[in-house]
């Protein structure tokens, strides 16, 4: 039924059918708190993903405590590229201002919000030849760049992921500054819980306001421009989950499929019980 | 629907507790970690053709992806 969900999810990459969970075992991430006889779903992975360099090794793993939260494709190829990718129109805000330009961006799954669906604020700092803004530790006097977000209840905002600073050492000074230069994204992952976008029930709103509030000066080797602030707000809008169509899923105001699920699903739970009534014949 | 809610803050359209709602516990290991090159292995795709990774990945950057069902 893979097919049936290939074709009718239109996905473009290739989907594998680990039957009996033998890869999922090799890579040790079956989930071992679901045991044998609680039901057809044993056998399934911790889900996750993992991104490869071009020998096969991993650059970056996304595993989360909670199977409801599962990461933005974005994200991924973020990871995998090694540089963030803004869509041409994600919501944007900007304050443009000469030397230094700063925006914020909700990037990822076309600019929407939806339960679980971990995607990111990317506050993009375009800075001017020769200038520089800070990262920790900074100075006496000197103001580091710092990122805050706020969103509505139920919106979970994680810890700013920054980039890696180069080291500046100012003629004169006895101080190595930690600064960054031309392009800078620093990336604020968000996701929200059901308390804003539920599974189990339709929208209570159709729009989340998120805050962005951004501290950072800029200098070049000779000299610093005032400390700035710059406040941006981005309405974006909250949707529903998209759910396979079988019964247990159906009415309660998601996206349900394309197609029915009921016969796939019924099919599965017939596979695997009798799987798991030959596994007890022979194991005792 | 607040009943059903988890710790996390997620519904789900299934009681709590149930073993279908379970994460990962503390100090589980999420398989290969950063540096390791990811184990090789032979699937069928969904037209039944066997891909083995490595080989079908070939000298590209990959993302692979687990997830729990495709029918629920």
């Amino acid at each position: 039924m893979l097919a049936a969900f290939t074709e009718k999810q239109r996905i473009p990459f290739p989907l594998l059918s680990d039957i009996d969970s033998e890869v999922i075992r090799r890579y040790g991430i079956l989930n071992t708190q679901i045991k044998p006889d609680d039901g057809f779903f044993y056998g399934i992975p911790f889900p996750g993903a993992y991104v490869t360099d071009g020998d096969g090794r991993v650059i970056a793993k996304f595993f989360h405590d909670t199977y409801k939260i599962r990461d933005s494709a974005e994200l991924l190829i973020d990871a995998a590229l090694g540089r963030v990718t803004l869509a041409e129109g994600a919501p944007k805000a900007a304050s443009p201002d000469g030397d230094v330009k700063v925006s914020a961006v909700l990037h990822g799954g076309q600019g929407t919000l939806r339960q679980g669906i971990r995607r990111s604020v990317v506050v993009r700092f375009e800075l001017g030849d020769g200038l520089h803004i800070y990262g920790e530790p900074v100075p006496g006097g000197m103001v580091a760049t710092t990122v805050a977000v706020t969103g509505p209840p139920g919106l979970v905002v994680e810890q700013a992921i920054l980039p890696p600073t180069k080291p500046l050492v100012l003629a004169g000074m006895d101080v190595t500054l930690q600064v960054w230069s031309g392009t800078v994204d620093i990336v604020v992952p968000i996701y929200p819980t059901s308390e804003l976008a539920s599974e189990v029930r339709p929208l209570d709103s159709n729009n989340a306001t998120i805050e962005v509030a951004v501290r950072y000066q800029a200098c070049d080797s000779d000299a610093c421009l005032l400390p700035q602030s710059a406040r941006f707000a981005l309405t974006v809008p909250i949707d529903v989950t998209e759910v396979p169509a079988i019964d247990v899923h159906m009415g309660h105001g998601q996206r349900e499929g394309a197609y029915d699920g009921n016969p796939h699903f019924k099919r599965l739970i017939a596979r695997k019980s009798k799987k798991l009534e030959d596994w007890m014949k022979t194991d005792g | 629907m607040s009943l059903n809610r988890d710790e996390f803050g997620f519904d789900a359209p299934v009681p709590l507790g149930h073993p279908i709602r379970s994460g990962l516990p503390d100090g589980q290991s999420t398989g290969p970690e950063i540096g390791d090159r990811l184990p090789d292995f032979v699937l069928p795709d969904a037209s039944g053709t066997d891909i083995a990774f490595h080989a079908d990945r070939g000298t590209a950057k990959a993302v692979l992806l687990f997830y729990r069902s495709a029918v629920w």
